[in-house]
C-alpha cells in the first residue's frame, strides 16, 4: 500500500517534469531538405469576407499543387485578438511561419525580435512590383536602431466617400472627380444643403475615431507625433492636427450636417440609415463598398466619391502584411510561398476579395481594378494619395491609442469636452504612456 | 523517498513508542500525490510570478531582463490607470458579492420552503453553472446588443448598454450577479437544510413573527456559512478576468477594466511582464488584506 503510493508519486514527479522539459526545445524538427518528406509551413490568415477566404484559400491551393516538396497549411485567425494571439505564440515559440497582420502592429513586434528581417531575402521582382510608400509602411527599427522590413504590405485602405445619388442630384451639388476633389470647405457646404428634414447630409461613425482622424489628419498636414533632437518621440496637437478635428466637431453641433447619433457607431453600422436615406455622405474606408453593394435595397443607387482635400489630398496609409516568424525552421520557403502569393495576379484576387487596394502595381493595372463599377476606378485612383501614417513608426501607439486617445476624441466628438481640453490630454497623457517605451 | 518506500512494513508491537512521528510521516506520504501538482502547478507559478515582479521583463524575443528591487510597484503606486482599474475592481467586486448575496439568500429561503415543483425549480436555480463563462459572455452580448438585444426590446429603448460610459459598469455587474448566483444559492441552501428545526419550533412557541425567526435564527445559524460563501465570492469576483473580457474586453474607455484586464493587458497586449506580475502580486496582497480583516472581525463577533 505504502509502495503503491509512493510509486504513484514518484511517477507524477517524472511526469511533471517530462512536461514540464518538454516545451523548451526546438531541436526536434530538422529542416527536412534532402529526404522525401515534404516541408511544412502554417500560413495564418485573417482574412474574413466569404470572398476574401476563397481566395486566400484557392492561392494556398494552387502553391500546394505546384510546390509538393512545401505544402503549406492555411490557418484561419481573426483580427479581434490576433496580436495576443501572436505574443502569446511568439513567447511559446510556436508561431506560424507565415503571419498575415498589419503594418501598425508590426511595428512592436519588429522592436520585440519576433519577425524575420526581410530586407535583403526578397526576390526582385516582388520589391519592384511594390511601390516604396508601401515599402515605407514596414520598415521599422528593430529596437536596436538598425533600420529593417518586416513584412511584404500588400493590401491598403483609403478613405473614401460613399453617397446617396438620388439625394446629391436632387441638392444640385458638383460631383467631384479624382482630379477635381472637394475641398473640405466645399464638403461642409455640400453636406449642408444636403441636411433637409429627416436627411443629415453626412454621418461619422466614431466608435474608433483614432486611426480615422490621424489619417485624415495629414490632409492638413497633422502628424499627431513629432520626434526630437534626442530620438524621443513625443505627441503633438497644433493647428495642423486640430484641422480636421475641428472641421468634423463643427458638422456636429454648428453646421448641424452631422447626426451626433450616429458617432457611437462602427464603420458598417450607418448603413441601414444610409439605404433609408437618413444620410446623404458616408466618408468610409473603400472596403465599406462591399457591404454597400451586397445589402442595397433593389433600385438604390450610390456613387463612390474620392477623397477630401486640404492642403493636399494625402491619407494615411497603413497595410496589411505577410511576415515570416523569426522562429519559423523555413525561413526560405517561407519567403518562395509569400513571393507567390502576393504575385500580381494573386494580389488582384485578394484586393477584389476584401474590396482594397493593392499595391502590387501589376495587380493595380488589371481591368478589374479600373472598371468604373462599383468605385473601383476612383479607389483605386486615391491610392496615388497615400502615404506612410507618421503613428506607425511611434513605439507605444497602440497603448496611446487605446489608452488616451480612444477615450479623449469620444468625449470631444461627443461634446463632452472642448478642444483645448482634448489636445491637452492627448499630449500630456499621452507622453506619459510613450515615455515608459523610450525607457 | 525510494528509501521510505521500501522500508519493510512494521508491525512489531514494541516498536509503537513513536506513533505520532510514524503517522506524520504516513500523512505526508498519503498526500504526497495531491502536493505534487499543487506545488507544481500553483505554489511554482506563484513564486514564479512574485520573483519576475522584481524585474523588468518585456515580451521579447530573447529579451534580457535584469532585477530592478520595487521599481514596479513604485510605478505602480503613481499609475492613475491602475488606481482606476483598481477602483472599478472594487466597486464590481463589492457589489457583485453583495448583491449576489442578497439575492441568493432570498432564492434559496425560497427554495428552501415546501413549494410545489421545489425540484425542477431547484435545477433551473443550478442551471447558470453549468455554462461556461465565454458562453455566458457571448449570452450576455446578446442581450445588451442595441439592435438585437432582448433587453432594448423589453424595454422599448434604443440604448448601446455595453458602449455607455455610466451604464457599462451596472450593465456588466449585472450579468456577474447572474452567473455566480448559482454557487452562492446552493450553499445558502445547504446551510438552511441544516439548521436544527427545533429552534423554530422553540421561537414558535414563543409567539415569534417570520421576520424574528429570520433575524434571530435563520442568519445567526447561518454566519459561518454566510461568511466563508462571501469571502470566497470576493475573492472569486476581484480575480474574476473571463466573463467581463467577452463581454467588453474593459471597454468603453476603460469603464469596465478589472484590475485582471489591466494585468492582462500591460503582459499580453503591450508586452510589460514586469510590471504586469508586480499588477498581479498587489491584487494578491490586497485579497490577503481585505480577507483578512473580514475574517478576523467574523470571528472575533462569532467568539
Amino acid at each position: 500500500m505504502r509502495i503503491k503510493s509512493a510509486l504513484a508519486a514518484a511517477a507524477i514527479v517524472a511526469m511533471a517534469a517530462a512536461c514540464g522539459s518538454g516545451g523548451g526545445g526546438g531541436d526536434a524538427a530538422e529542416p527536412a531538405k534532402s529526404g522525401g518528406e515534404p516541408v511544412k509551413l502554417n500560413f495564418l490568415s485573417l482574412a474574413w469576407q466569404k470572398e476574401s477566404v476563397a481566395a486566400n484559400k484557392e492561392i494556398v491551393e494552387a502553391w500546394n499543387k505546384a510546390n509538393p516538396n512545401i505544402q503549406v497549411t492555411y490557418v484561419q485567425g481573426s483580427w479581434d485578438n490576433v496580436n495576443d494571439q501572436l505574443v502569446t505564440s511568439f513567447e511559446g515559440g510556436d508561431a506560424p511561419d507565415v503571419i498575415h497582420d498589419d503594418s501598425p502592429a508590426l511595428s512592436g513586434f519588429a522592436s520585440r525580435g519576433y519577425l524575420l528581417d526581410l530586407k535583403d531575402k526578397l526576390p526582385a521582382e516582388l520589391k519592384s512590383d511594390i511601390p516604396q510608400s508601401a515599402w515605407d509602411t514596414v520598415t521599422f527599427d528593430d529596437g536596436k536602431g538598425n533600420q529593417g522590413v518586416y513584412g511584404v504590405p500588400f493590401l491598403q485602405e483609403s478613405q473614401v466617400i460613399i453617397a446617396n445619388k438620388k439625394l446629391l442630384d436632387a441638392a444640385k451639388v458638383r460631383v467631384p472627380t479624382a482630379d477635381a476633389p472637394w475641398t473640405w470647405d466645399e464638403f461642409a457646404e455640400v453636406s449642408k444643403k444636403l441636411t433637409k428634414g429627416e436627411t443629415f447630409g453626412v454621418a461619422w461613425p466614431m466608435k474608433s475615431p483614432v486611426n480615422k482622424t490621424l489619417n485624415l489628419a495629414l490632409n492638413f498636414n497633422g502628424t499627431f507625433f513629432q520626434t526630437g533632437a534626442d530620438g524621443k518621440t513625443t505627441v503633438k496637437v497644433g493647428p495642423e492636427e486640430k484641422q480636421v478635428l475641428q472641421r468634423i466637431h463643427d458638422q456636429l453641433y454648428k453646421d448641424k450636417s452631422a447626426d451626433p447619433s450616429a458617432l457611437g457607431m462602427g464603420t458598417a453600422d450607418p448603413l441601414p440609415g444610409f439605404f433609408a436615406g437618413k444620410y446623404a455622405l458616408l466618408p468610409v474606408g473603400v472596403y465599406l463598398r462591399q457591404q454597400v453593394v451586397e445589402q442595397a435595397p433593389d433600385g438604390f443607387e450610390w456613387v463612390t466619391l474620392p477623397p477630401l482635400k486640404g492642403e493636399t489630398t494625402n491619407q494615411g496609409a497603413v497595410s496589411q502584411t505577410l511576415s515570416v516568424s523569426a522562429d519559423s525552421k523555413h525561413p526560405d520557403e517561407s519567403i518562395k510561398f509569400m513571393s507567390f502569393f502576393l504575385n500580381g495576379p494573386n494580389q488582384a484576387k485578394l484586393a477584389k476579395g476584401d474590396w482594397l487596394l493593392p499595391t502590387s502595381q501589376k495587380a493595380a493595372a488589371d481591368p478589374s481594378m479600373t472598371t468604373k463599377e462599383n468605385g473601383w476606378d476612383i479607389a483605386t485612383a486615391s491610392a496615388k494619395d497615400l502615404v506612410v501614417a507618421p503613428f506607425l513608426k511611434v513605439n507605444g501607439f497602440d497603448e496611446w491609442k487605446s489608452k488616451v486617445a480612444t477615450p479623449t476624441l469620444q468625449q470631444y466628438f461627443a461634446n463632452k469636452i472642448s478642444l483645448d481640453d482634448a489636445a491637452k490630454q492627448l499630449v500630456e497623457e499621452g507622453n506619459k504612456v510613450l515615455e515608459r517605451y523610450s525607457r | 523517498m525510494t528509501a521510505v518506500a521500501t522500508r519493510p512494513p512494521r508491525t512489531s508491537p514494541h516498536k509503537r513508542r513513536k506513533p505520532r512521528s510514524r503517522q506524520g510521516r504516513e500523512t505526508l506520504l498519503l498526500m504526497l500525490p495531491a502536493l505534487v501538482p499543487v506545488l507544481l502547478f500553483s505554489v511554482g507559478p506563484l513564486l514564479y510570478g512574485i520573483g519576475l515582479a522584481f524585474t523588468d521583463a518585456r515580451a521579447g524575443r530573447n529579451a534580457v531582463y535584469e532585477f530592478v528591487g520595487p521599481q514596479n510597484f513604485i510605478d505602480l503606486l503613481s499609475d492613475a490607470d491602475f488606481w482606476a482599474s483598481f477602483r472599478i475592481g472594487l466597486i464590481w467586486a463589492v457589489s457583485v458579492t453583495g448583491l449576489q448575496f442578497l439575492l441568493s439568500l432570498g432564492l434559496a429561503i425560497l427554495l428552501n420552503q415546501n413549494l410545489r415543483f421545489r425540484g425542477v425549480a431547484r435545477v433551473l436555480a443550478v442551471v447558470p453553472w453549468a455554462m461556461p463563462p465565454v458562453v455566458i459572455g457571448l449570452m450576455w452580448r446578446l442581450v445588451y446588443h442595441p439592435d438585437a438585444g432582448i433587453l432594448n426590446s423589453m424595454l422599448g429603448t434604443d440604448i448601446d448598454w455595453l458602449a455607455d460610459f455610466s451604464l457599462a459598469l451596472p450593465a456588466v455587474i449585472v450579468m456577474g450577479i447572474w452567473s455566480g448566483m448559482p454557487q452562492t444559492t446552493v450553499v445558502l441552501l445547504a446551510g438552511l437544510q441544516g439548521v436544527p428545526k427545533e429552534l423554530y419550533e422553540a421561537v414558535e412557541v414563543d409567539g415569534a413573527g417570520t421576520w424574528r425567526r429570520f433575524w434571530n435564527i435563520t442568519l445567526p445559524q447561518l454566519r459561518p456559512v454566510i461568511v466563508a460563501i462571501t469571502s470566497l465570492d470576493f475573492v472569486w469576483n476581484i480575480n474574476q478576468f473571463s466573463l467581463v473580457y467577452v463581454l467588453t474586453q474593459g471597454g468603453p474607455g476603460g469603464q469596465t477594466r478589472l484590475p485582471m484586464l489591466f494585468a492582462y493587458e500591460q503582459a499580453f497586449r503591450y508586452g510589460f511582464f514586469g510590471y504586469a506580475a508586480a499588477l498581479g502580486v498587489a491584487t494578491m496582497i490586497v485579497v490577503l488584506a481585505v480577507l483578512g480583516i473580514y475574517l478576523w472581525r467574523q470571528m472575533r463577533e462569532a467568539s
